[in-house]
């Protein structure tokens, strides 16, 4: 370890880290939201693949899985015959996973459309897959935080905590699941055991509310590749360093509209996407996505 | 290992950061060890795994008892936050120093004292760096940090040593998000401690901390009496501003008719002026005659 680099370690947790966690630091000046595919009822499930490549869902109207390609920009439809995907992301097999809100059921996809059905009847909402294969997804309505195992066991992994989970997400060390409230104002997290299983969970983010309202309306979260988390909220992007400290709060593509998935994609992993109703967006930022590398 | 890291961490961040400001600000002669002064005792205790209040955390505690403590006399006690810092012999604080020096001039109470470090989330690869606790104990209004103590950290210590229950002898002590953590344990808990000394102290929006000056100005004086530290060079960023918001919050203090003291001095965010002045500090929190 260089000298300079021990010094910015040890004086990160009590001050270093402190200054740069600024929203300002990472959003560039005349990049604003661009956007990237319109025409769609309700978008949702943004993930990416390692070139950067951004995949997503129309769970009201779409048929499957759509493409923006990281070359083109253009949009296509992916995958056929799979509508009402409301959270996706590629696993480390290579496959997709999804959960699958229209037929309750979580799924494993291949890029050639093979799917294979993980779990059913389950009101799930969005998921992340951790690089040990371990499957975690939000059900909503029951307040449960699911668990399948990389070897395809089944647990309720925290249950009636958490006020209408919601977006899911990793920290960059895999060590802590994060799930956002869209019932509540708080993003919680759990230590994560090595076999997957979730313990001391605790309310340790603080989303800014809307004034006049009790709760944020959480919705998806993705990870920045440094650690910090990215929430889509009522008021915006919320952003919060690995301290669990908001940092800021990015605005919306339009005020008056809503965003409910984001994840970082482009060749170099620097655009923000971010699932708008009817349209996505995308904004570039000078920090870059974990999920996907 | 880890915890090693975070006790240099502590002590390393403060001193490396000094900037040429911070630099007028030395120890005095009541933070030196003195051979004609009795020498308390510091214990490292096992590592507090089993919070209740902060469930999955470990933290690192140690517990200076004077030499003057006698079990038939409750001893008053005073909290360190990020403890660590604090307790070393030859750290940037040397509180157990200080108490010895103070306490052998009658200056201060016989005084045990609780160094505490912020809770992490330790893995079972010791390689993995753990997740730090402190911001959300620290930083976070609310109960909770003076719950963790009165229940946990407390009871715990009472159990080998004679601690008093009289609210205006017990302190508690921080730097920075420890320094707002302190002043939430008194506010939340004023029958329980009385006494804050708060150093660069965190009273930004944080988690929220920025509308203590508001809530002090427009609710009943609660019996506590608040030392605040802040240089003029101290942070200004996405959370606040530290120097205005330390000042805020003295004018506050003074408006609603406390028992503070405010030294605004020129440092960054260091503990180096609030090490120098730690003696002094002690003395007039510990005088008596508290409004």
């Amino acid at each position: 370890m260089s000298p300079r680099l021990l010094l910015a370690t040890l004086a990160l947790p009590l001050l270093g880290s402190a200054q740069d966690t600024s929203l300002h630091d990472y959003l560039i000046d005349g990049e604003g939201w661009k956007e990237a595919a319109s025409g769609y009822a309700f978008t949702d499930g943004l993930c990416t693949d390692s070139t950067g490549n951004l995949f997503f869902t129309d769970v009201k109207a779409g048929k499957g899985i759509y493409k923006i390609d990281v070359t083109t920009g253009k949009t296509d439809l992916f995958l056929d015959n799979l509508p009402g995907i409301s959270g996706l992301q590629i696993g480390p097999d290579g496959r997709f996973y999804a959960c699958h809100n229209k037929e309750q059921r979580i799924i494993a996809i291949t890029l050639k459309g093979e799917v294979e059905v993980l779990l059913t009847n389950m009101k799930c909402n969005d998921l992340v897959v951790s690089k040990k294969g371990h499957l975690y997804f939000t059900e909503t309505p029951t307040q449960t935080i699911h668990l399948i195992t990389a070897d395809k066991k089944h647990i309720a992994a925290d249950q009636g905590h958490i006020l209408k989970p919601n977006g899911i997400t990793l920290s960059s060390d895999e060590r802590t699941l994060v799930a956002s409230e869209h019932g509540g104002k708080h993003v919680w997290t759990w230590q994560i055991l090595d076999d997957g299983t979730l313990t001391a969970g605790a309310p340790f983010m603080t989303m800014w509310l809307p004034v006049g309202k009790e709760t944020a309306s959480g919705d998806g979260a993705t990870t920045e590749s440094k650690g910090r988390y990215f929430i889509t909220t009522e008021l915006g992007i919320q952003v919060f360093d690995t301290a669990g400290r908001l940092a800021g709060i990015i605005s919306k593509p339009d005020p008056m509209g809503k965003v409910v998935s984001c994840e970082f994609a482009g060749k170099d992993h620097d655009l923000l996407f971010v699932a708008a109703g009817d349209k996505i967006f995308s904004r570039r930022l000078k920090v870059t996505g974990y999920f996907g590398k | 290992m880890y915890i090693r890291h975070t006790l240099a961490t502590l002590t390393l961040a403060l001193t490396l950061h000094a900037a040429p400001q911070d630099d007028q600000y030395v120890l005095g002669p009541d933070s030196q060890v003195r051979a004609d002064v009795p020498q308390g005792k510091v214990t490292q205790m096992p590592a507090w795994k089993d919070s209740k209040i902060f469930p999955g955390t470990s933290r690192d505690w140690w517990i200076y008892v004077p030499a003057q403590y006698s079990k038939d006399k409750p001893a008053a006690v005073m909290v360190f936050c990020d403890g660590g810092g604090f307790v070393k012999a030859d750290g940037q604080f040397r509180a157990p120093v200080v108490f010895d020096n103070l306490i052998a001039k009658g200056e201060m109470p016989v005084t045990i004292g609780i160094f505490i470090q912020p809770g992490t989330f330790p893995t079972s690869n010791p390689n993995d760096k753990a997740r730090s606790n402190r911001s959300f104990e620290y930083d976070s209004l609310g109960d909770l940090y003076a719950r963790f103590l009165l229940e946990e950290i407390l009871p715990a210590v009472a159990k080998d040593y004679n601690l008093t229950s009289n609210p205006d002898e017990r302190a508690i002590c921080g730097n920075s998000s420890g320094g707002i953590c302190a002043f939430t344990v008194a506010w939340e808990k004023p029958d329980a401690f009385r006494k804050v000394v708060s150093h660069i102290g965190s009273f930004t929006n944080i988690r929220g901390g920025h509308v203590y000056p508001a809530l002090i100005r427009k609710t009943d004086k609660k019996p506590i009496k608040v030392f605040l530290q802040d240089g003029k060079n101290d942070l200004d960023n996405q959370f606040g501003n530290w120097p205005l918001a330390n000042q805020d919050m003295a004018a506050a203090l003074k408006f609603a008719g406390y028992d503070y003291q405010f030294v605004l001095g020129e440092g960054t965010h260091n503990g180096k002026h609030g090490a120098a002045m730690l003696p002094d500090t002690l003395r007039w929190l510990w005088q008596a005659g508290t409004k």
